[in-house]
């Protein structure tokens, strides 16, 4: 009943010094210090990525795709996120630098913002067909759905069934591509390029799918030093570039990556944008105490300011931002996608689920209702006579924790060195 | 509700006016029926009952408390507020009656949705209420008896 889940994020025993900085980041409390090294509770790990960012000795290692995995394939393809396109400059155009991600050892490479703008098209018609219930929460962000599954499983029903860009640009190239190149489809590998380790978790143990269409998820931070040099030697063909319009890119899915940009392609209805972990679950929580039933679409994205926080970028994020935002200006509202196309599309279901979000157990104090009382009485107790200082010398990131880990088995109260030295 | 022994009682003061703090109590509510086990729709229809109720002492009290007691087959949520209680309780009760502010209308309050709102989300409702004193409510919600005592 109980299956191991994949996580995208794993701490490196060698290099981890036992502090308590992730500990103390981590927004569900999944991570303890025992024995002097971190360790992360997977029924509790969402793999947001928080730890990742703050480790102050690369201890947190996220799990994507190699360079080397790319050999198992005869044809590859690269479905890079729309956060790329603000890595590289304020100069350098998007056409630029897919030609030179290209160059890079793929051997065709395609632009997500189209797709975004056929999803937005898709959630308009999918909005207007189904008036309850309000609001319906965007699925984009693997790190959102995992969290909802965990935390709020109440509101499963309420995530918008449409697969991410990523998914379906990538459904339309297995439908296309092994025909088109008379290559059985695992010899096509179909690599998204992603600013978080999180894409990984969706593509191994998809929620909605039975089986992810993409192969793997490169991080921007390991491919960026190639895509530098690319450019660089592809200097002339850039120049090339600057005499043709980039008219094949959407300006309405241009801006996805941003907080904001996933809800402004949806044109008739009231959309809200939440960004950051901890606004999310603040937010989160009041859908589930009923409130936002005015809201007809929920976008949340975890990192700070959307995709386009994510962990493993490069460029600043503000810079990355103002980038983004320059090229969403430029291309206005200019819409590449029929929407006859994909009201079809979306009518044959192919840009649906495969299957609704289901909840993932949650972590009761005890399968049975009264232990469960019992436990949590002892639990207030408990907490009571700790000192709340929340330190973490324990190996738990606050007081609250610790007396939730006795009660559960996973800690003693000798733990807690306060408590200690009042014995002596 | 059975004896002490069996129930889980936690008390939440309310400060009337602190909307700064809206929704904590009910947030927490929902923590901890999580945390006993209780099921997904049953911890959603508690959650959505305290936090209507949790909001009336705040737009309308000057102080109040909430009173949980879990027991393996109820959740009983006691609101008691220090308000100025509530003149015609049958009104109240009707879908769209509302006496909010529009400074608290503008808030996106006051739909007239709340008591209607805890009353349709809890198995047994009392509303009990003197004006010039104060009002209690009762809630109770069934945990579909899939507890062991």
């Amino acid at each position: 009943m109980k299956e191991k889940s994949f996580h995208a994020i794993h701490i490196t025993k060698d290099k981890c010094i036992g502090c308590v900085h992730c500990m103390s980041a981590c927004p569900t409390k999944a991570i303890r210090v025992k024995d002097g090294k971190a360790l992360i509770i997977d029924e509790l790990c969402i793999d947001c990525g928080e730890c990742l960012r703050v480790c102050p000795y690369e201890a947190v290692h996220s799990h994507t795709t190699s360079f080397a995995a790319l050999d198992a394939f005869a044809y590859k393809v690269a479905i890079p996120s729309t956060v790329l396109y603000g890595q590289f400059g304020g100069t350098t155009l998007p056409n630029e630098i897919l030609s030179a991600l290209r160059r890079c050892g793929f051997d065709e490479v395609y632009d997500l913002s189209s797709i975004c703008e056929l999803n937005n098209a898709a959630t308009d018609e999918y909005l207007n067909e189904h008036p309850r219930p309000r609001p319906f929460i965007t699925p984009t962000c693997p790190v959102v759905v995992r969290l909802i599954q965990r935390r709020y499983p109440s509101l499963c029903g309420q995530i918008l069934p449409i697969e991410p860009p990523r998914e379906i640009a990538a459904k339309i190239l297995r439908t296309i591509l092994p025909k088109a190149l008379n290559l059985p489809p695992e010899k096509i590998g179909i690599i998204h390029i992603t600013p978080c380790p999180a894409k990984m978790v969706s593509i191994n143990s998809p929620a909605t799918l039975t089986k992810s269409y993409i192969d793997g998820a490169m991080s921007i931070r390991d491919i960026y030093p190639q895509i530098l040099n690319a450019l660089r030697k592809g200097e002339e063909d850039a120049l090339m570039r600057h005499l043709f319009p980039e008219t094949q890119f959407s300006g309405i899915g241009m801006g996805w990556s941003l907080s904001g940009g996933e809800t402004r392609g949806v044109k008739n209805h009231r959309a809200v944008a939440v960004s950051g972990v901890v606004d999310t679950m603040r937010v989160l929580d009041q859908v589930e105490e009923g409130l936002l039933q005015d809201i007809d679409l929920l976008e949340c994205a975890v990192c700070p300011d959307g995709c386009v926080g994510g962990p493993l970028e490069v460029e600043n994020r503000f810079l990355a931002k103002s980038r983004i935002l320059q090229l969403v200006d430029a291309a206005g509202e200019r819409a590449v996608v029929d929407p006859k196309d994909v009201s079809r599309l979306y009518h044959k279901n192919f840009l649906s689920f495969d299957h609704p979000v289901a909840p993932i157990e949650s972590r009761p104090l005890d399968r049975d209702r009264a232990l469960a009382i019992r436990k949590a009485k002892r639990r207030e107790k408990l907490f009571a006579d700790l000192p709340r200082k929340d330190c973490g010398i324990c190996g738990a990131p606050d007081c609250q924790t610790l007396a939730d880990d006795i009660v559960r088995g996973l800690a003693v109260l000798d733990d807690c060195p306060f408590v200690k030295k009042e014995k002596r | 509700m059975p004896t002490a022994e069996s129930v889980y009682r936690q008390e939440f003061p309310v400060k009337g006016g602190d909307f700064a703090k809206a929704g904590a109590v009910a947030c927490r509510i929902k923590e901890l029926l999580k945390d006993l086990g209780l099921d997904t729709a049953i911890v959603r229809r508690a959650a959505i009952a305290a936090y209507e109720a949790e909001m009336n002492v705040i737009m309308y009290a000057r102080e109040g408390r909430m009173d949980l007691a879990v027991s393996a087959q109820e959740v009983h949520i006691t609101v008691d507020d220090q308000g100025p209680g509530i003149a015609d309780v049958e009104l109240a009760m009707t879908e769209g009656f509302s006496t909010a502010t529009p400074e608290m209308r503008e808030l996106g309050f006051g739909a007239g949705m709340g008591l209607p709102n805890i009353k349709r989300n809890s198995d047994v409702f009392y509303i009990d209420s003197r004006t010039g004193h104060g009002t209690r409510l009762k809630i109770i919600i069934r945990t579909n008896g899939h507890g062991t005592t």
